[in-house]
């Protein structure tokens, strides 16, 4: 009887690495109402060398798009090993829902794989010659991922995407992708409304938005300051020196204060390490320092308020202000409706205890 | 009272097995996905049902154990017709069997649906039911003690659940469980949707004969501990669910456990789940022959019938049952009648079993003292 299971299970559909392809990234586009899929497949030949290779079909369904490819290809396509999955910028306009559902759908698919949206048509991205980039699906991979695990940009895994498009209190956002000469970057942040991108916040603010979101665990930024309160009679100093803080810790909490409003407190504690700084700035004064901590928290302020601004003009709640908002007043009360004609009216107050903790090995 | 129905010596087993077998009857297919069925009703509150459902299920064992103390030896079918004469005992006890084959037959197709969707999709649902039919054959063919053996092994198997799911809990949002106690209606409703998913100590019912005589008084606390652990498996991946997915997401998540593995990505293994789907023949394994052994302790009350000769009639009936529900909708709806059989003959039944128990023997003692008088 053992025997006879064992049999069995050798039935079971096998899938022989040589013979198949590999979707490693998947790009969506719209064109004229229909899907064109772009997909970045590793194949692996008798010499074991992998190769890769970009199909790219128009059809209504993903899984039409995958037949057909199929139709054009000498091995079995298979999703299993997908890392990536980029929209183009015009079907993010239009809509994403259609092509997450179809991604949470497919068991094949992996809920801990990447999306972010690209500027321009997801085509343009991954079918462009590139001199230094062999694989572009594993680059586009190594790329997210490395900047999603320092916090240089917003966390965006498929898991993540679906819980915040299908929560009615919080708005998703995506991380975005660029195309520049030879190479591809991140470029900042897509704003959605509902399923809808609708805006973009740039590359140098998305500290800001993880800052609010995600409680940093090791991050870095670089600010200006105003140089005012620095400036003594011996020390000649430019009137907006940079400077770079790393090793950031921090803990954002969102509270509902009045509820007609509404009206939010943010509060934020920071702790972080100083890292460059004008030469000319003594850092071993304590007044200096505390001066430091006070101008950077003005600066944090000036920018939160601003980016806040930003979302609000879109209407597009990245931040989970909604999410308090139903916490705190439960689910009778209010609901997505309610909370799309608020938010953009939503006074939040900004606390931020800032605080440095050490700087370098020179003074 | 027949001979065959009796225990033999060295089938008997000692009381602290029963912490295994009411935690291996307990956790099965349901765990996949109840947290999307709890959530429909109670919202963000499904954590609160999972409690008052361990409150049930505790004060239903207390009551099973004190109705089968009543009666020594006997298992629930002695006792049916011990109380209802034979003829009505026995109609009763056509009914639970019943119940227990449409349990087996329940997990059998989950587990296979699972397996069809996650992993084989193009292999036939009846090779896989075949196979785990036999398998089911072959462990029960090596008796009761086996069968218990099974149910211990698998104990092992679901330790490593908990561990796994501190890996999700890097994408938890607390304020998801907020506000609490909302709405008191829905939870009860929730910890009502539960019985799918707790049920399967009832097992204790055909089991406590089995149990080594001296070592009866101590059944009660073991089947507590039982159910403890199995509650606090409930619970904790019940909170995890609930922080990981936001509301709508959950609601759309067939089987949320499933999708919660989905996001581990280990160095050497990037799919946990598809093993996890896997190993979970070694969860349910205990399931299938505790509900199929129910059975067959009926049966032998019925007519006169061999282990051997009823696994292979059984397995057969099951398999050919198996043609008749196929699509998803069929299984879902399934479930459903299954949920709600299963909280009649679990949660309400063993009361009214209690009370008819009490009052036979009332009556019983009162023609007794009647007689010497």
């Amino acid at each position: 009887m053992f025997l006879c299971v064992l049999l069995l299970i050798g039935c079971a559909d096998p899938k022989i690495l040589e013979r198949v392809s590999l979707a490693v990234l998947i790009g969506y586009d719209v064109k004229d109402g229909k899907i064109t899929t772009n997909v970045a497949l590793r194949t692996v030949n008798q010499e074991l060398q992998s190769v890769v290779s970009i199909a790219s079909e128009t059809e209504e369904t993903s899984k039409g798009t995958r037949i057909k490819a199929s139709l054009d290809s000498s091995k079995k396509i298979v999703a299993g090993q997908l890392r990536v999955v980029l929209l183009g910028d015009k079907l993010a306009e239009n809509g994403v829902n259609q092509a997450l559902h179809t991604l949470m759908m497919n068991s094949e698919i992996s809920s801990s794989v990447y999306v972010a949206i690209t500027e321009g048509s997801t085509k343009g991205i991954v079918d462009a010659d590139y001199e230094q980039i062999t694989d572009i699906g594993q680059h586009i991979y190594y790329l997210l991922d490395h900047n999603v695990q320092e916090q240089y940009t917003i966390s965006s895994t498929l898991h993540e995407t679906i819980r915040d498009n299908y929560s009615s209190f919080s708005d998703m956002s995506l991380p975005m992708l660029v195309k520049d000469e030879d190479d591809v970057h991140i470029s900042g942040v897509a704003l959605f409304n509902d399923d809808k991108m609708v805006g973009k916040i740039a590359d140098k603010d998305v500290f800001y938005v993880v800052l609010i979101r995600d409680k940093y665990k090791a991050g870095a930024t670089q600010i200006t300051l105003s140089s005012e309160p620095f400036k003594t009679s011996k020390t000649k100093l430019p009137d907006e020196p940079p400077m770079a803080i790393d090793s950031i810790r921090s803990l954002s909490k969102i509270r509902l204060v009045d509820e007609k409003t509404p009206e939010f407190d943010l509060n934020i504690k920071f702790e972080a390490r100083l890292l460059e700084i004008h030469s000319d700035i003594d850092t071993e004064d304590d007044s200096v320092m505390t001066k430091l901590e006070q101008e950077m928290t003005k600066v944090f302020k000036k920018d939160i308020e601003r980016i806040i601004k930003q979302t609000q003009e879109v209407n597009s709640d990245i931040f989970g202000f909604g999410e308090t908002y139903r916490a705190t007043l439960g689910t009778t009360k209010v609901n997505e409706k309610v909370w799309k004609e608020l938010y953009p009216k939503m006074k939040v107050n900004i606390n931020i205890e800032f605080e440095l903790l050490r700087n370098g090995v020179f003074e | 009272m027949n001979k065959e129905l009796q225990v033999k010596p060295y089938e008997m087993i000692n009381a602290f097995l029963l912490f295994f077998v009411v935690v291996g009857s307990q956790i099965g297919v349901g765990i996949h996905g109840f947290q999307r069925i709890i959530y429909s009703e109670a919202k963000q509150d499904a954590w609160i049902s999972v409690i008052l459902s361990l409150l049930l299920c505790q004060l239903v064992v207390f009551i099973m154990v004190r109705t089968l103390k009543k009666f020594g030896n006997l298992d629930i079918y002695g006792i049916h017709k011990e109380i209802f004469g034979k003829f009505i005992g026995n109609f009763l006890n056509l009914i639970y069997v019943s119940y227990c084959s449409f349990g087996f037959f329940v997990i059998i197709k989950n587990y296979i649906e699972v397996v069809n969707t996650w992993v084989f999709s193009y292999v036939s649902a009846n090779i896989l039911i075949a196979s785990l039919l036999l398998i089911v054959i072959y462990a029960f063919s090596g008796g009761f003690r086996v069968m218990i053996g099974i149910c211990f092994i698998g104990f092992f198997f679901l330790l490593w659940i908990p561990p796994m799911l501190i890996y999700p809990m890097y994408y938890s949002e607390v304020r998801h469980l907020l506000p609490v106690m909302e709405d008191l209606k829905g939870i009860l409703k929730g910890a009502y949707s539960m019985s799918f998913t707790v049920v399967g100590f009832e097992i204790l019912n055909v089991l406590y004969p089995y149990i080594k005589e001296e070592d009866r008084k101590s059944v009660n606390k073991y089947a507590q501990l039982g159910l403890l652990f199995t509650f606090f498996m409930y619970l904790f991946i019940m909170l995890v669910t609930l922080t990981f997915f936001s509301g709508q997401q959950l609601e759309k998540t067939i089987w949320a456990t499933l999708t919660l593995f989905g996001i581990i990505r280990l160095p050497f293994v990037e799919r946990v789940e598809i093993i996890t789907i896997c190993l979970w023949m070694v969860i349910i394994l205990p399931n299938l022959c505790l509900f199929s052994w129910s059975a067959f302790r009926g049966t032998q009350h019925l007519i006169k019938i061999k282990p051997k000769t009823f696994v292979w009639i059984f397995s057969l009936l099951i398999f050919i049952l198996n043609f008749f529900v196929k699509t998803r909708t069929e299984i879902n709806s399934m479930n459903n009648i299954f949920g709600h059989i299963a909280f009649v003959v679990v949660f309400i039944y063993p009361f009214l079993l209690f009370l008819f128990g009490s009052i036979k023997k009332k009556m019983k003692r009162k023609k007794v003292t009647g007689d010497t008088s």
